[in-house]
């Protein structure tokens, strides 16, 4: 099938948005590759310490009057930056399938679950409502007021260089606080672009700061004492060690969302047909790049003889590597194509690497995604195809540590009690699903499962922007989570007022 | 041998360009036959209707959790390709009966996919339920004007 028509035409340079300026940053260059051409689409600076704190102190300039806009008048802002992301929703998801490798149906997922978020946050004035109570003693009336609280630093993560920062954003600047994001320097396009889009909705300068860089950009946030929160979506090392901690010696508010190994629970009642599509969805969907990615695929035998057991377990699994090996591997701007490349060459070694550790461990390799074959003549330095282990024991690396890749392990258990154990093993726990026709089943996973988003009969179980985006255990560090009524919670105050007159 | 399955993508570009296709179609119709002209402008206007309407909602469905990659499984695209591009000298009674097989064929591809996403792609399916019902609604109209010429 051909390949739609790229929107970035030459070498973008990106710059740092601060206090409504286009700035070029005094930081070096490195270069943004398109994972599925390997050709450069954009050079985007790794800024210093300075020019964050520029933006700091944008950010604090700006609060003062937006915070006392109107919310109605700030929310007119965000409907019109919603307008102009639906007019320009093809562009925006065509570029992050250029910046990421994931294919356009992914992106456009993508572009349209940041709209959500938008919309959602454009429902402030009824969202940061407080709440009163008269006569609490007798002619003293108490109530809440929710209040910005100044400047929050979001950092996104690669693989979602569109939407994760709008899990945060739009909530931020509703709430009248004004926003620095660092996008993941490996894709910073999307977020220049929504920059560009925010002045033209109306929203002024200084609200809404953009600043590209690394650890530096990082560790100004973190240290700066003109940030009052941070929301960080990445690693658990980072996520735990650097991020929470931290933010927890500097007094900062903080969202960390980290990584995750995923399990999907396979009932024998399961249905088995819109079971392997779920799957195919979650384990290969994003090139398997993401947070809520199914890795670990428990077969599970209960109620059911030794034969009966077998049976089910080699149907099942029959029929997922076949699946897998029609999964169409490409450049994610043909239509036709699955599953995009990795996000670049050290990621795709990486995951080779565990796959050839998943060898060494002793699981048995049922299909091989090192054999590349691909739609179209593409490079194949970021591309791997599906890749199926089964006989993997929760021990193993590839059973227990996070891959970010397109990898799936097949374990087997004999009971329900038994799969949520090996659940629980596991030090993650974002997101798990269970696939049954049972709902005592469904029910009982749904309470007993320590993980923060639970699907039944959904392979990737994420969150619409008006529920949190939840987490657990290694995968979530904070008490609030991001999007809907949480994420305002996290970016205001609450302030208590207790009135009487004489 | 798995069927492979087709991306929502692959889909829907061919569902819009079907519904070019058959708005060009009506618009030329319109021009040659002109006894028969408004019903056919009116047809030219339902296929770029049906075009929006399903792009749209697409568009506005469409998540990363849906299986938009996994939903049509085992479906050939070129089996619902049509001609459209009439013949110099083609007689109206031969052009209706083109037309029908246009809509026949239209209807059959809506509702099969209609059935193929029914439980994976949210309400995506029913847009594409309603396509083919026009679409329907169409070849008895043009069946009526064919027993009629």
């Amino acid at each position: 099938m051909a390949v739609l028509d790229e929107p970035i035409k030459e070498v973008l340079a990106i710059k740092n948005c601060i206090g409504g300026e286009w700035v070029e940053s005094k930081g070096e260059l490195i270069e943004v590759v398109n994972p599925a051409t390997c050709k450069v689409i954009a050079r985007v600076p790794i800024s210093t310490k300075e020019e964050i704190n520029a933006a700091v102190e944008a950010a604090k300039e700006a609060f003062p009057e937006w915070r006392s806009t109107p919310p109605l008048a700030r929310a007119r802002c965000l409907l019109r930056l919603r307008e102009l992301m639906e007019e320009r929703f093809e562009e925006l998801s065509r570029i992050q399938t250029m910046e990421h490798g994931k294919t356009i149906d992914e992106s456009r997922g993508e572009t349209r679950r940041g709209i959500e978020n938008v919309e959602v946050a454009a429902g402030i004035p009824s969202l940061m409502m407080g709440y009163n109570l008269e006569d609490v003693a007798a002619g003293i009336d108490e109530y809440v007021i929710r209040q910005p609280l100044g400047v929050f630093g979001i950092i996104g993560p690669f693989n979602f260089p569109f939407m994760v920062p709008l899990w945060f954003a739009p909530y931020a600047v509703a709430a009248g606080n004004c926003i620095i994001v660092k996008p993941s320097s490996e894709d910073p396009i999307s977020q220049a672009k929504i920059a560009e889009m925010t002045e033209e909705a109306g929203i002024p300068a200084g609200v809404w700061n953009v600043v590209n860089g690394g650890r530096d950009v990082v560790n100004g946030m973190l240290d700066h004492p003109g940030i009052n929160g941070i929301c960080f979506v990445g690693s658990t090392p980072v996520g735990k060690d650097v991020i929470y901690r931290r933010c927890g010696e500097t007094g900062k508010r903080v969202i960390s969302q980290c990584g995750a190994k995923n399990f999907l629970v396979l009932m024998p009642d399961a249905d088995i047909e819109k079971t392997i599509a779920a799957c195919m969805t979650s384990f290969f969907g994003n090139t398997g790049q993401r947070c809520l990615a199914g890795a670990n695929l428990v077969v599970v035998g209960e109620g059911l003889s030794e034969h009966q057991y077998e049976a089910l377990y080699d149907k099942f699994v029959d029929k997922f590597v076949s699946v897998a090996s029609t999964i169409k591997v490409g450049y994610g701007l043909d239509e036709s194509v699955q599953m995009g490349p990795l996000r670049d060459k050290k990621k795709k070694e990486r995951v080779a690497g565990a796959i050839q550790k998943g060898v060494e461990e002793g699981a048995k390799l049922r299909l091989d995604g090192r054999k590349i074959e691909l739609a179209g003549k593409w490079p194949h330095d970021c591309f791997l195809n599906p890749t199926v282990f089964e006989d993997v024991a929760p021990d193993m690396v590839i059973g227990r540590d996070e891959i970010f890749g397109p990898v799936a392990s097949i374990m087997r258990v004999r009971t329900f009690d038994e799969a949520i154990e090996t659940i629980h093993r596991n030090p993650f726990g974002n997101s798990a699903a269970i696939f049954t026709s049972n709902g005592k089943w469904a029910r009982d996973f749904r309470y007993n499962v320590q993980c923060g988003n639970i699907g039944i009969n959904i392979g990737l179980v994420a969150p619409m922007a008006f529920f949190p985006f939840s987490g657990m255990k290694n995968s979530f560090f904070g008490v609030l989570h991001g999007q809907g009524q949480e994420a305002i919670r996290f970016f205001t105050e609450s302030k208590v007022v207790i009135e009487r007159w004489f | 041998m798995e069927k492979p399955s087709i991306t929502a993508s692959a889909v829907i570009n061919f569902a819009e360009k079907l519904e070019e296709d058959s708005s060009r179609f009506y618009e030329e119709l319109a021009k040659r036959y002109g006894q028969s002209k408004d019903l056919f402008l009116s047809f030219a206007k339902e296929s770029i209707d049906n075009k929006i309407f399903v792009s749209r909602t697409y568009r506005e469905t469409i998540t990363d959790a849906i299986e938009a990659c996994f939903s049509f499984k085992g479906l050939n695209l070129n089996d619902y390709k049509f001609e459209t591009t009439l013949a110099e000298g083609t007689s109206y009674s031969d052009a209706l009966r083109k037309a029908m097989e246009l809509e026949e064929k239209a209807s059959k591809f809506w509702l099969d996919i209609a059935e193929q996403s029914a439980s994976l792609l949210a309400t995506i399916p029913r847009a594409f339920r309603k396509v083919a019902e026009k679409r329907s609604n169409r070849k008895m109209k043009i069946k009526s004007l064919f027993k009629s010429s």
